[in-house]
């Protein structure tokens, strides 16, 4: 029997669900996330719902890695021996390897999201905050496979995650492991001694962040649109005329970096925009794709950090979320790294985890 | 500084003076790095999910999940079993 908490984006019929804003205050979920059931007919018992920053979103100007989501410290202080969260911009995969846990992104489309407060549709995935690689894995196999709630996954039912590879390669990308610092330099370094290691050269990496940031703020802006004071959650008094209740209640509900991800969304689809901007981010989501060479390697190492600037460090956690690969962060050496697979290779990232503790 | 105040009009939203300072010059950051991308010869079809599925079907049979009281309960206000808004039309 496993301790989960659940971040507060994650349904429970009956229970209120905010993810971290006031305009979903009041709010009662009619309906339980299908991993919640999951999880319960796997005899798991959920402890506590974990507080978040409002649906996730991360100040992308401020470095706040000190401040640790509660999902985290939960696992960390030994409260739960799991949590799930929805990590979109790498806040939680750095903190999770920062303080000695690990989180586990799983291949878009294996884990439903029926019952996610969405946010970045083509991007949200919930993962796993856990001890270590192959615990979080066993909990992983409980969650995912096909679910129709979910109109975007891959059609297997279950995932066989304890199959193994003998030798793993591991591709480095150097340029940019070299950003880090010196600690973190050195534990890649001993990491990639324990493998067949290969220079990559990550194509196009100087612009994750920027691919990243357009799509999310598309999608977050879209997506937010539906909080307008009508069916639910939280509505302002005072209003005259539906015009202005969307307006009042919109603009006390939302938190500030909410109101950031909404209007630069709303920039980069306006009809002058559109085309330099999202319409380009979307072609480069493709290049990126493309420009992967899983042939030559079969696990991506990065570091958790390169950066005091947390929208340069965005980069880092980029590609899972633009492509829908697999990546789990830890502690390694007493640093911060993650390792990247091919899409449904989350055995690979567990082989090397253990190769690697041992 | 960028002038945001129409982008806040689409988004149905009215930010306060320290806010729009904040948002704005975010948003002249975001901008301004956005710009790198045009630099890039980006010849292909655009990606818009990651999976290569292209639709789900199921029975084209009417499910009734969540009751018409449990939808109501979430309601900010209701009058006589239905989500009450103000007017509409004048």
């Amino acid at each position: 029997m496993n301790r989960v908490v659940l971040e507060d984006c994650i349904m429970q019929k009956g229970i209120p669900v905010t993810a971290g804003s006031k305009i979903l205050e009041n709010f009662i979920s009619p309906l339980t996330a299908t991993v919640v059931n999951k999880l319960l007919d796997h005899g798991n018992v959920i402890v506590q719902r974990a507080k978040m920053y409002e649906f996730g979103i991360p100040n992308f100007f401020t470095d706040d890695s000190d401040e640790i989501p509660e999902a985290i410290k939960v696992v960390k202080d030994g409260v739960a021996d799991y949590s799930l969260c929805n990590d979109l911009f790498g806040k939680y995969r750095r903190n999770a390897a920062e303080t000695g846990c690990c989180y586990i992104h799983p291949t878009y489309g294996t884990v439903s999201r029926f019952g996610l407060i969405p946010l970045v549709s083509s991007m949200d995935q919930i993962g796993v905050v856990c001890k270590s690689i192959p615990e979080g894995l066993k909990l992983l196999s409980q969650i995912a496979g096909n679910d129709l709630e979910d109109g975007a996954m891959f059609p297997e039912k279950f995932y066989d995650y304890a199959k193994n590879k003998q030798s793993i390669s591991v591709g480095i990308p150097e340029s940019i492991v070299n950003k880090a610092d010196q600690e973190t330099q050195s534990a890649i370094k001993e990491f990639a001694e324990k493998f067949n290691s290969v220079n990559v050269d990550l194509e196009y990496f100087d612009v994750y962040k920027q691919v990243m940031m357009i799509l999310s703020c598309a999608e977050i802006s879209n997506n937010i649109s539906r909080y307008d004071g009508i069916k639910f959650g939280y509505r302002a008094s005072g209003y005259k005329g539906i015009d202005d209740l969307y307006i009042k209640t919109r603009s006390e509900g939302l938190g500030v970096e909410t109101k950031l991800a909404a209007i630069m969304g709303a920039m980069v689809l306006s009809k002058n925009q559109y085309t330099p901007y999202y319409e380009q981010a979307t072609k480069i989501r493709r290049l990126i794709k493309e420009s992967l060479r899983f042939d030559a390697y079969d696990i991506i190492v990065l570091p958790c950090c390169i950066s005091e600037d947390p929208y340069e460090n965005l980069s880092l956690f980029a590609l899972p979320n633009l492509v829908g690969l697999p990546c789990a962060s830890f502690s390694y050496k007493g640093q911060g790294i993650q390792l990247i697979a091919n899409v449904k290779n989350e055995n690979l990232i567990s082989t090397a985890w253990e190769v690697c503790m041992a | 500084m960028i002038d945001i105040r129409d982008y806040e009009a689409m988004e149905k939203l009215s930010l306060s003076e320290a806010e729009r300072n904040w948002v704005s010059s975010c948003a002249e950051l975001l901008l301004k790095s956005f710009d790198e991308l045009e630099k890039i010869e980006a010849d292909v079809d655009p990606l818009i999910t990651v999976l290569d599925i292209l639709n789900i079907f199921r029975e084209d049979v009417a499910v009734k999940k969540v009751s018409r009281e449990e939808i109501l309960s979430n309601a900010p206000e209701q009058y006589d079993g239905y989500i009450q808004v103000p007017k509409t039309l004048e």
